[in-house]
């Protein structure tokens, strides 16, 4: 199959998961049994002690009922809702910080978490199956079995135990980093980078090491099933070094299911952020979507979730651009 | 020439040793084509390993030694410590499955040029390894292609092609067409006689199949529960066969037309399960170039 049309493909199957993602979005206010839009307007005046303008109600509603579609037939609300998400990335206005649009304040947030967690999990990824791979291929070497046990030690402790004793640890035990960071927003300078990045490395840390453990004990297991493919035993018989065999026969296959394992992990930061944020006050999506999930900011919530459906979609889609690069035997179908 | 004296060897497994290979003696000349046949688990794979110096835990030499006739490619004679730089050198191997034997993400062209045998230059290699292959019935595209694009005849020549393109003294295949249909069999197989005729160098080859042997290989060698049975040149072998068991291995070659046999194997399996034939302690040469283990020979033998 000619690559073109390999790419294409997969781009459209990418558009269409997209497209039911973003259509089942737009079914959920519908299934609920009350209105959300009343529901919304009801919370709001009492909120502002019922100072609202009957101006303002009105204009209220029609940007709700825009927004999730509610007026006019089924399908246009349905095209409606499609372009304003779909072209313009609109999701209204938040709730808890009217007029602040949903759609700014994501994509203020945005950043800080694609750059603390997106980091993150790659470093866990990479150092993980290193220390995987060395600990599979010489799984019979007593030595090798230390580098396991980190995996098994760290991969079982839920993640906001880990996060909180890193906490304790680095932070109040020791007081190497703040205990309360602040991540200075606005214009930047050179300062103001330094200290997000220094005050960054207290949960990356914790994210690092809670990626860590799984990351071993997968390339492990891994690793040993592939030493005992007779290809490797065949390259130990033609004298090739173990590092040639460690790294261009074992590792080379048993990465293939990792990538897989790592475009997802990327696809779930905003899973992950949720609680690292909440943890260490971070100004990303996350602490957003805390505050709106207690606030009732469904506006922001119905951003976020989006957002988390664009993100997965294109970690698949990304997996099937380089799985081909990686396995020829997927690119010569 | 390689001689094994009084070879025994085992595997530890917790505190149980089996002894695979037990207590073999003989001289294989250089320049031919030694055939082993045996019942399945008579450690015909392990006496393979042991001589391409394959050995490691759990298995080990617990008894004699191998004399290897030549020198490896540094001038310094050959010997089980240092053989291990001298694979795909002057040694080489040939494996079972030749299907899982290539690494399934590496061309084929890679695949002869990382590991130490070769030299420096990969270009050279890269250029000769293709011409090699060209010989061997191979196109030149085989080169960039990966092993899941070549059937598995292809890759088999391909194994042949990595094992003989060093020119090595010595090739050990254990079972090289096992998991190849019968018309592809033969070819690899005439294929390897040709290129030892060629280069006249000594091959060890593994098979089940006794017609196999009868129309490659120069001398027979019939192992069974861990000894040599019978040794000696082929056709002496094949006309005028000395042991039990090699009788039953030959007489079990299906004659077209001919059903007689099946019976008598299967009461000769039924009969005394695994030591239904005598095995004797050493070997006798009862005519030129043909050994037998003859000491009771009969003691194992229920009527
Ligand atoms: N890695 C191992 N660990 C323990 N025992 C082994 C090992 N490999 C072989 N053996 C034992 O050594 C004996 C000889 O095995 P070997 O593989 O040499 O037989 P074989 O003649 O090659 O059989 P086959 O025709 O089935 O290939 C068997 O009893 C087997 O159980
Ligand atoms: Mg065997």
């Amino acid at each position: 199959m000619g690559v073109l049309r390999y790419v294409a493909k997969r781009l459209g199957l990418y558009l269409a998961v997209l497209f039911i993602g973003l259509t089942i979005t737009f079914m959920l206010p519908r299934l609920m049994p009350t209105n959300p839009v009343d529901g919304y307007i009801g919370q709001l005046q009492s909120r502002a002690n019922g100072t609202l303008t009957s101006e303002a109600i009105a204009e209220m509603r029609t940007n709700l009922e825009q927004l999730y579609g509610l007026n006019g037939d089924i399908f246009t609300q349905y095209v409606g809702y499609l372009k304003r998400v779909v072209l313009q990335f609109d999701f209204g206005p938040s709730f808890t910080y009217y007029p602040q649009p949903v759609s700014a304040m994501i994509l203020n947030a945005l950043p800080w978490t694609l750059g603390l967690l997106l980091t993150a999990t790659f470093i866990a990824w990479v150092l993980g199956n290193m220390v995987g791979l060395v600990a599979g291929y010489f799984h019979k070497k007593r030595a090798a079995s230390v580098l396991e046990f980190l995996g098994i030690l760290l991969y079982p402790i839920p993640y906001y135990i880990l996060a909180v004793t890193v906490l304790l640890l680095l932070a109040y035990i020791f007081p190497i980093f703040p205990l309360s960071p602040t991540f200075p927003v606005g214009q930047m300078t050179p300062e103001k980078i330094g200290m997000i990045f220094y005050n960054s490395l207290l949960p990356g840390i914790t994210l690092v090491l809670a990626g860590f453990g799984w990351n071993i004990l997968s390339m492990k297991a891994l690793a040993v099933a592939t030493t005992e493919e007779p290809y490797v035993t065949y390259a130990r018989l033609k004298g090739a070094s173990n590092w040639t065999r460690m790294t261009r026969y074992v590792f080379r296959n048993a990465l293939l299911p990792q990538v897989t394992a790592l475009a997802l992990s990327l696809g779930m930061v905003f899973n992950g952020a949720l609680l690292t944020e909440m943890i260490f006050s971070y100004p990303g999506i996350g602490l957003i979507m805390r505050t709106a999930a207690t606030g009732g900011d469904y506006n922001v919530l119905y951003g976020a979730i989006t957002l988390s459906i664009i993100a997965v979609a294109t970690a698949g889609l990304v997996i099937d651009l380089i799985y081909p690069l990686l396995d020829p035997r997927i690119r010569h179908k | 020439m390689i001689r094994l004296n009084d070879l025994k060897i085992s595997y530890r497994i917790g505190s149980r040793v089996i002894d695979a290979v037990d207590g073999v003696s003989l001289t294989i000349p250089e320049g031919c084509i030694v055939g082993i046949a045996g019942e399945s688990g008579s450690g015909k794979s392990t006496l393979m390993k042991a001589i391409y110096g394959d050995i490691q835990a759990p298995m080990y030499i617990s008894r004699g030694s191998i004399d290897y006739g030549f020198k490896g490619s540094d001038g310094k004679p050959v010997t089980t410590a240092n053989i291990r730089d001298e694979w795909f050198k002057t040694i080489s191997y040939v494996p079972q499955s030749s299907m899982n034997s290539l690494n399934p993400v590496i061309r084929i062209g890679k695949q002869f040029t990382d590991f130490p045998g070769t030299d420096r230059d990969k270009k050279r290699v890269l250029e000769r390894a293709t011409a090699f292959l060209g010989k061997l019935g191979l196109p030149a595209e085989v080169m960039t292609s990966y092993p899941h694009q070549l059937s598995g005849g292809m890759r088999q020549r391909v194994m042949i092609g990595l094992a003989t393109f060093f020119q090595p003294g010595l090739i050990i295949a254990d079972e090289p067409t096992t998991a190849l249909d019968v018309v592809v069999q033969k070819e690899i197989l005439m294929l390897l006689m040709e290129l030892q005729e060629e280069m006249n160098n000594t091959i060890l080859v593994v098979s089940h199949d006794m017609g196999v042997h009868y129309q490659v290989t120069h001398k027979m060698l019939i192992m069974y529960a861990g000894k040599v049975v019978e040794y000696g040149d082929t056709e002496s072998v094949f006309a005028d066969p000395q042991h039990a068991y090699t009788k039953m291995l030959i007489d079990s070659l299906p004659t077209i037309g001919d059903d007689s046999m099946r019976g008598v194997m299967a009461s000769a399996a039924g009969a005394g399960g695994d030591r239904a034939f005598g095995v004797g302690t050493g070997l006798v040469e009862v005519k030129p170039n043909h050994f037998v283990s003859l000491a009771n020979e009969t003691a194992g033998v229920p009527a």
